[in-house]
């Protein structure tokens, strides 16, 4: 989706044009996707909702409920990690690479212990849960995020050395790359909040 | 936008003849059509029919009014606002009327807000709570239903008690038997997949939906009350349908509700009957297994011309006790056909799929059944061939160590004594 | 008083072999970013898998001209094939056909050179192929034999390996539509010229943006479904076994929050569509333009609140009425529609063309899913009809009688567009009957079998419904005929029909006002749309179609056009 085109030469006036329009296009297809591919989170959500229903409580009986402490801490890192994201992309367009690169190496880096947490809590689910769907629905939507996570965090790692090589210079449709990689780690950020709330305090 | 846009397009009076006349028809082919309506439903069984088709009535004629409206218009314009021949101009410039439009938009939301209010009447009538449900002989019996791939099984928990002293529990197979005026209520479970029990004539319809097991299963209900059906010869017999995709029989999966004119006839003809046998089994092991496998469903997935079973989803039971004893190496008739029932899955003939029930103590529901039933379903199978190779008499079939270990029982059959109730089975607990 | 834009497509030089200048058949075989290349490879593909999905039909209908089992060879054989029948028919067929005419009609409506993301576009596209190999692909191993539904537990814990293929081609299907629709939305909200306002916007336009609304919306619900149903049958898990915690219900609710709402990814654009060709085609304005659009959205909008009416006979009694409330209200926004095109050609000057007889074949038809709609939204007939032929009829009134129909009145008014020359009308007009009163006499006499306690999905049933199998498996036979007279009519007239021109429909929109095909960037300049796209019945209107004649006259054979 993300067009990567090198603009060096001076645009001509219709040039400028077809680039504006791409980028404005860029950018809502961008808000439209993200409008789009949340509803698999409120899908994976209806699911865990609904499963609720089948257990008397929720924990079910004799099901420790989760710990919320870690979770919060990777909420946390990854709440920061995207305001990064958010200043980095300002630096960019202000042309400061330096700034640029610091913020998104700390984006990635949070981000990086968001997913190392949240793998932990993954990882460590109890048996006793995991023989019910409150273990299994955390496995559920916590992998699925995760794997949202990861595959975006690849992404942001390519822009950024790309960017850092000079390879979005010129205006702004060409940074857009920057821009929808910044907008694609909110998203990861917004479905994680979602979860989190209903993993971790909707009980 | 345009000058001539609320010009409104001319309507030649040919056009309101058509229209006057395309109003009669519609009024004479509504006429026509609900008094087609009998034909096109079942009789009508149940109070909850009658119901049910006067809202069928209202939406065919609210239906039939939309129909005829919208099909005379389209007609008119066809006849009357062809282009003629050689005629290549537009036609009027003509947008819209916001009059029209609000019209169009307030009767159709008028009618449907009539249409759910009517619905809803209907259904909270049909709804209501009975004062007593499944009145038999003056106790309320619970009847459950059972759905499996591929056939229905109705118990009758009924107060009775056998000289044992356990409930006297009837199962009536495919067939519900009721009478008129009896509001019945059943409690509807699944074994395997999603069914679906309709009847028609009686216009409900329930899901059954698979639950947990170890809490109950997730049991949903169903209730009607049959009425008299003008011209019909009691007892009257309805179709049960299974209406949602079960697999391979799904289309077989049927059963019927027997509607006896009144509680004495139903005590008469079905229910005193059917606790009798219970109470006196035939002598013959093979005369009990006979009635017995009746009782489960077997006859939906197995062909045997001796009980005019048909299906041919699993392997044919004719003939079966010439070929039970060399089906398994190193197992004799008997054994092979116990092991086929209690432990389907042990042994799949081949070209099968392993699609049958397991039947035991240790099974829920319709699928239990004691080793003195397994006893004398055995000695049934094993008459049913030339040459048998069974060997009932005086005989005692080991069930395998495998098996009884798996159900935590103890249990060996003994084949050969007079007295089937006296199998040498430890008693099972109904349920595990 | 309106001015006379003068529309500047491709100008006046193109001579009688450019008119059917085509891209060669081999453009159609190979990656293309052209969305016109894109919308014929759509809708050949679409087609050949309506074809596919027929045979199946017809196999089904041979299969019931009997109560007993004869012509396969088990009960699972004839699940199998109608299980593969409603796949193909729905995600095969219809979706990906409105994919083919809203690729090459919505950026030519717009004016735009192609559509917001070419690229993505083409791997929309190109997804399908795979998708259909999966599926069809699991009918070889062991086939899904639980419905288009795939309810579980059947087809997790009761089916084999296909049902695995099923769900992982279901599931590219599903991403493939999602992309497109993002490509639609985007197309029709910044690719418009500046002055077409919204409120200006051919109604095809109205209709794909709100389909792709509701397809942005709901396929990731499908998404959610697909994935749980793998997970169940290949890790184990256990999201719809009871047994495991899990709830059959579960499934229903997901699927039919995007499957519900699926109808009217597939219905919509067949209304736009009608709205097109009723006006045109009858010299008229639509009637009621803006309540025409309006109402796209009002279904879309609706069409998500409605979706347990699928579930009436397993949800809880208690949250039936209000799914029986959302249903019912439904039926306003359609019932605009109905009036309006009622509307649109009453007092209009009809012109029975192919196109046009199929449009109003659509009205007369439609309007019976619509009725049989209401009734099954009223709870207490639902529960007798429920699962029965009633539905099977009233779906097939939906999405024959209403999407199909406008398929075809969509191909024969679109043909002279994308290949430059028109479709022979006579053979239209008998393809037209025969799927008409094939139509009526399939699908109308299933209501009745419903009624009267025939169950859908079962490949035995009670003796006394024979003649009524009969009679619907005779009328589905011709209903099956009459196909090969619009794939000899196709054939036919893409080598041998009169040259089309631009505008052969005189058409207002501003598809018809560049050449017949387009050239690659479909119009040389920006073009200007005419102000009005449905303002018939003017003499500016006049004069700009006799200028868009003029603009093309030197392209247009003297013997050609209409």
């Amino acid at each position: 989706m993300s067009t990567s085109i090198s603009h060096r030469q001076k645009l001509k006036p219709r040039d400028q044009r077809v680039a504006a329009l791409r980028l404005k296009n860029n950018r809502l297809g961008m808000s439209i996707f993200q409008v789009s591919w949340i509803m698999v989170f409120f899908a994976l959500i209806v699911v865990n909702w609904q499963l609720r229903y089948s257990y008397a409580q929720w924990p079910p009986v004799g099901v420790p409920p989760f710990e919320p402490l870690l979770p919060s801490l990777a909420t946390l890192a990854l709440l920061c990690s995207t305001v990064f994201a958010q200043r980095g992309l300002a630096a960019f367009r202000g042309g400061q690479l330096p700034i640029f690169a610091l913020r998104w190496r700390l984006t990635m880096a949070l981000g990086s212990v968001f997913m190392a947490l949240i793998a932990r809590e993954f990882a460590t689910v109890s048996a006793a849960a995991l023989a019910t769907q409150y273990g299994v629905t955390m496995r559920l939507m916590t992998g699925f995020h995760i794997v949202h996570a990861l595959a975006i965090l690849g992404v942001m790692l390519v822009v950024y050395r790309r960017a850092l090589a000079g390879a979005y210079n010129g205006n702004e449709a060409a940074g857009w790359a920057v821009e929808g990689t910044a907008k694609l780690w909110h998203f990861v950020t917004v479905a994680w909040i979602l979860f989190y709330v209903v993993l971790y305090w909707l009980c | 936008m345009n000058d001539n846009r609320n010009r409104t397009p001319s309507i030649s009076p040919a056009a309101v003849v058509v229209a006057a006349i395309f109003l009669l028809v519609s009024v004479i082919g509504i006429n026509w059509f609900t008094s087609f309506v009998p034909v096109v439903l079942p009789p009508q069984a149940s109070a909850e029919s009658k119901s049910v088709d006067e809202l069928f009535y209202v939406l065919v004629i609210i239906g039939g009014i939309v129909f005829f409206l919208i099909q005379g218009m389209l007609l008119i314009s066809v006849i009357f606002f062809r282009a003629k021949s050689g005629d290549q101009s537009d036609g009027p410039n003509f947008h819209g009327n916001a009059l029209l439009e609000i019209v169009w938009t307030i009767i159709p939301a008028g009618v449907v807000v009539f249409l759910a209010v009517l619905s809803f009447n209907v259904w909270m009538q049909n709804t209501e709570p009975k004062a007593t449900v499944n009145l038999i002989d003056g106790d309320e019996v619970k009847i459950n239903v059972s759905g499996a791939r591929y056939a229905w099984t109705h118990t009758y928990q009924t107060g009775r008690i056998d000289p044992n002293g356990a409930q006297i529990v009837i199962n009536s197979g495919d067939k519900l038997h009721t009478y008129i005026g009896q509001n019945i209520e059943l409690e509807l479970r699944t074994q395997d997949v999603i069914h679906s029990y309709w009847v028609p004539a009686m216009r409900v319809k329930q899901d059954l939906l698979p639950g947990n097991p170890a809490t109950g299963g997730r049991p949903t209900d169903i209730r009607f009350t049959p009425v008299r059906v003008e011209g019909e010869t009691y007892p009257a017999s309805y179709p049960i349908v299974c209406a949602e995709l079960c697999g391979d029989g799904h289309g077989r999966m049927t059963g019927e509700v027997i509607v006896y004119a009144d509680e004495s006839q139903f005590l008469q003809q079905f229910y005193e009957p059917a606790i009798y046998a219970i109470m006196n089994p035939p002598a013959d092991p093979v005369l009990r297994g006979e009635i017995l496998i009746q009782e489960y469903i077997c006859n939906s997935c197995h062909i045997l011309d001796s009980l005019g079973w048909t299906s041919r989803t699993g392997p044919s039971l004719n003939g079966i006790a010439d070929r039970a004893g060399e089906r398994v190496p190193g197992q004799s008739a008997e054994e092979y056909i116990v092991q086929s029932v209690w432990n389907s899955q042990a042994f799949v003939v081949p070209g099968y799929t392993e699609q049958m029930a397991a039947f035991g103590p240790d099974q829920p529901d319709a699928n239990a059944m004691s080793a003195e039933q397994l006893y004398a379903i055995t000695a049934f199978l094993c008459t049913q061939g030339e040459q048998t190779d069974c060997d009932i008499e005086n005989q005692t079939v080991a069930i395998p160590a495998a098996i009884n270990t798996a159900f935590g029982l103890d249990v060996d059959i003994t084949f050969g004594q007079g007295d089937g109730a006296e199998s040498d089975s430890s008693e099972a607990p109904d349920e595990d | 008083m309106a001015t006379i834009a003068v529309p500047v497509g491709a100008q006046a030089e193109q001579n009688e072999q450019e008119a059917v200048r085509r891209p060669a058949l081999s453009e159609y075989l190979r990656w293309s970013v052209d969305h016109k290349i894109i919308g014929v490879q759509y809708g050949i593909s679409s087609f050949l898998f309506f074809l596919v999905g027929g045979a199946m039909a017809m196999g089904i209908r041979w299969e019931l001209l009997t109560p007993a089992l004869d012509l396969m060879v088990s009960g699972s054989a004839y699940n199998s094939l109608f299980t593969m029948h409603g796949t193909v028919m729905i995600f095969l067929f219809i979706i990906p056909m409105w994919a083919a005419f809203g690729n090459f009609v919505v950026p030519l409506q717009l004016g735009a050179k192609d559509m917001a993301f070419p690229w993505l576009n083409a791997f929309a596209f190109w997804l399908i192929p795979p998708a259909a190999i999966v599926i069809l692909m699991g009918y070889f191993v062991t086939p899904a034999e639980a419905g288009w539904t795939s309810y579980p537990p059947l087809s997790t814990l009761f089916s084999g390996d296909g049902q695995t293929l099923w769900a992982l081609g279901a599931h590219l299907l599903g991403i493939s539509s999602i992309m497109g629709s993002i490509n639609f939305i985007v197309t029709i909200l910044n690719m418009r010229p500046e002055s077409m306002t919204l409120w200006r916007m051919p109604l095809l336009c109205w209709a794909v943006l709100a389909t792709s609304i509701i397809a942005v919306m709901a396929t990731p619900f499908l998404a959610g479904a697909l994935t749980l149903l793998l997970l169940d049958r290949v890790a184990g898990t256990t999201f719809f076994d009871a047994a495991g915690g899990g709830d059959v219900l579960l499934w229903q609710n997901i699927f039919w929050f995007y499957s519900h709402p699926a109808v009217y990814i597939m219905v919509l654009p067949g209304m736009g569509v009608l709205s097109e060709v009723l006006s045109i085609h009858s010299r008229k304005p639509v009637f009621g333009y803006r309540m025409v659009g309006l109402s796209s959205m009002g279904i879309a909008f609706v069409g998500f609140t409605v979706w347990a009416h699928h579930m009436f006979t397993s949800l809880q009694p208690e949250l039936r009425i209000p799914f029986m409330i959302t249903t019912m209200i439904i039926a306003v926004p359609t019932g605009i529609k109905m009036f309006s095109w009622l509307g649109t050609i009453w007092g209009g000057k009809i012109r029975f063309t192919s196109a046009m007889l199929f449009a109003l074949g659509f009205l007369s038809m439609f309007v019976i899913g619509g009725i049989t709609g209401v009734m099954l939204a009223a709870l207490p007939f639902d529960i007798h009809v429920h699962d029965t032929y009633f539905v099977v009829s009233h779906f097939h009134f939906v999405l024959f009688g209403g999407s199909v129909f406008a398929i075809y009145a969509a191909l024969y008014h679109w043909f002279p567009k994308v290949t430059g020359r028109m479709m022979n009308e006579q053979l239209g007009r008998i393809h037209f009957v025969f799927t008409y009163f094939g139509f009526l006499f399939t699908f109308f006499p299933m209501h009745i079998v419903g009624m009267l306690g025939m169950p859908r999905r079962v490949a035995v049933y009670d003796p006394s419904f024979t003649q009524w199998n009969q009679l619907i498996g005779l009328s589905a036979f011709v209903l099956g005929f009459s196909t090969f007279i619009v794939i000899y009519n196709v054939i036919r007239s893409y080598y041998r029909g009169p040259i089309a021109g631009a505008n052969p429909w005189r058409a207002l929109t501003l598809e018809w006002a560049t050449t017949s095909p387009p050239p690659v960037t479909n119009f040389i300049d920006d073009p200007i749309p005419y102000e009005d796209p449905y303002g018939y019945g003017t003499e500016a209107a006049t004069a700009y179609l006799d200028a868009v004649d003029e603009s093309f006259r030197n392209g247009r054979p003297a013997s050609g056009g209409h």
